[in-house]
């Protein structure tokens, strides 16, 4: 192969609100541009809004291969690190899957949640004080008592997962996630689809006001969606639902403390910003990971680039909300931006199911965090916070904070 | 403003029905759009225009 001069995936990037510099270089010589892997492998990487926006949108584009043993590998991870599915049915098992799950994280259903994540988010916050009464004024840290367990708890009581077994499945994502995992993602990938499973034929005798408990329902009327289907799609919602919203409240957090004029705005009348500020730290928050990864299905033409069939497209979300041709002063945090259509949740049919519960999770933390501690401040500068690099999710380690 | 939507296009993002719930809404059986008023009232022309914008799978068309 002939990639070793292409760029290799994940960039470098200064700290954890930032994106890698590349991405403007890249931007700049063009819409899809080689790159290599962090398996090695020569890939396309979709840099642009526009190229990003239409790759989404093209369902030539899928998530399985025509010849999955040929197919570029993305990384050593147990997720998004080759093809999955299968090429004849992808299509058809991909809707299946959206027409089982989105009454689930309907719009109504994540309104009538709100008043719960209320709840939840102030038993975070009592968590927050009494931590910080406990350290006499030493720093307390976001990502543990907040930016972690707040999702973890809502979507535990959405899928109906014991929270009690938090430590375990935060244990299997970490692990599935890291880029060089390898025999040990695989293998975490497998306890995870054990443990899911497990909860599925307990939830069968035992059924529950959940979403497991919802899809061990319809499997009963679907003999084609095996335990197999059932136990790796609870895990990937148990992963998704908790490590992305998670890494979003961190970063929404540091966004806000970064600069206290910021802050101090928020503050000013949180309720009134708080809907367009969820959308600016959507936008900016960046996984510095490979993208959303894609394999042609045909030779297409995206934005005068042609990609031919089977080639592996790596979507990168981080890029297109930092395109200055979409967004005026793309690295400006501007929580007053009007539009701001952003890609933080894709786009067109593999669109983030979780959408409407992460900006439910989101409207109501930040509001609730800043009228208890208005004077919430960083312990640590910005550039200090550790990032978790390496992992398809991203996010950050700690994010220390006093008030 | 008249609001047209492709039932056969929508994805059930939802998008819409969180963002302008006077609006939109989603069948409860397989989360696909619904819309409450064809033709919203001019207090809710912006957050309508908004929520065709951010419509994932381009099933939500204005007529102005």
């Amino acid at each position: 192969m002939t990639s070793t001069a292409n760029p290799r995936l994940p960039f470098d990037r200064r700290n954890a609100l930032d994106v890698a510099p590349l991405y403007e270089t890249l931007r700049r010589e063009g819409p899809l541009v080689r790159v290599t892997t962090p398996a090695g492998d020569p890939a396309w990487l979709v840099t642009s809004f526009e190229a990003v926006r239409e790759v989404f949108r093209d369902n030539r584009f899928g998530r399985s291969h025509p010849a999955p043993e040929q197919a570029a590998r993305i990384s050593y991870a147990a997720l998004q690190e080759g093809p999955s599915g299968d090429f004849e049915t992808e299509e058809r098992d991909h809707k299946r899957l959206r027409r089982m799950l989105a009454p689930a994280f309907s719009a109504p259903r994540m309104r009538r949640l709100g008043d719960r994540i209320q709840e939840l988010t102030n038993g975070c916050l009592d968590d927050m004080r009494a931590a910080a009464d406990a350290r006499r004024g030493e720093p307390v840290d976001v990502q543990e008592l907040l930016a972690f367990p707040l999702p973890v708890l809502v979507i535990c009581e959405l899928l109906g997962v014991p929270y009690a077994d938090r430590a375990l499945f935060s244990d299997f994502s970490d692990r599935i996630s890291e880029f060089d995992g390898g025999a040990d993602a695989q293998a975490a990938m497998a306890e995870f689809a054990a443990y899911t499973g497990g909860l599925a034929v307990a939830k069968r005798t035992n059924p529950g006001p959940d979403v497991i408990s919802d899809l061990v329902a319809m499997q009963a009327d679907d003999p084609t969606f095996t335990d197999l289907d059932l136990a790796q799609l609870a895990a990937g919602l148990l992963f998704a639902g908790h490590e992305t919203t998670s890494t979003r409240i961190a970063l929404g957090v540091l966004f806000l403390l970064s600069d206290t004029s910021r802050r101090d705005r928020f503050v000013a009348d949180p309720e009134a910003q708080v809907d367009a500020t969820v959308e600016e730290i959507l936008r900016m928050s960046a996984t510095g990971g490979t993208g959303l990864l894609r394999y042609a299905h045909e030779d297409v033409e995206v934005c005068g680039v042609s990609i031919a069939r089977g080639d592996a497209v790596l979507v990168a979300i981080d890029s297109a909300n930092r395109d200055a041709s979409a967004f005026t002063a793309p690295d400006e945090f501007d929580p007053g931006r009007k539009p701001n259509v952003h890609m933080a949740f894709g786009y067109g049919a593999h669109v983030c199911i979780g959408a409407n519960l992460a900006r439910t999770e989101l409207r109501v933390v930040f509001p609730s965090l800043f009228r208890r501690f208005p004077g919430l401040r960083l312990a640590v500068d910005v550039d200090d916070i550790e990032m978790r690099p390496n992992r398809v999710a991203g996010g950050v380690v700690a994010v220390p904070v006093v008030w | 403003m008249k609001i047209n939507a492709d039932t056969a296009v929508c994805v059930a993002s939802g998008q819409c029905a969180l963002l302008v719930p006077a609006v939109f809404d989603q069948r409860d059986d397989d989360g696909i759009v619904v819309v409450r008023n064809e033709e919203p009232p001019p207090e809710q022309h912006d957050a309508v225009r908004q929520a065709v914008l951010i419509c994932p799978s381009g099933a939500l068309r204005l007529v102005e």
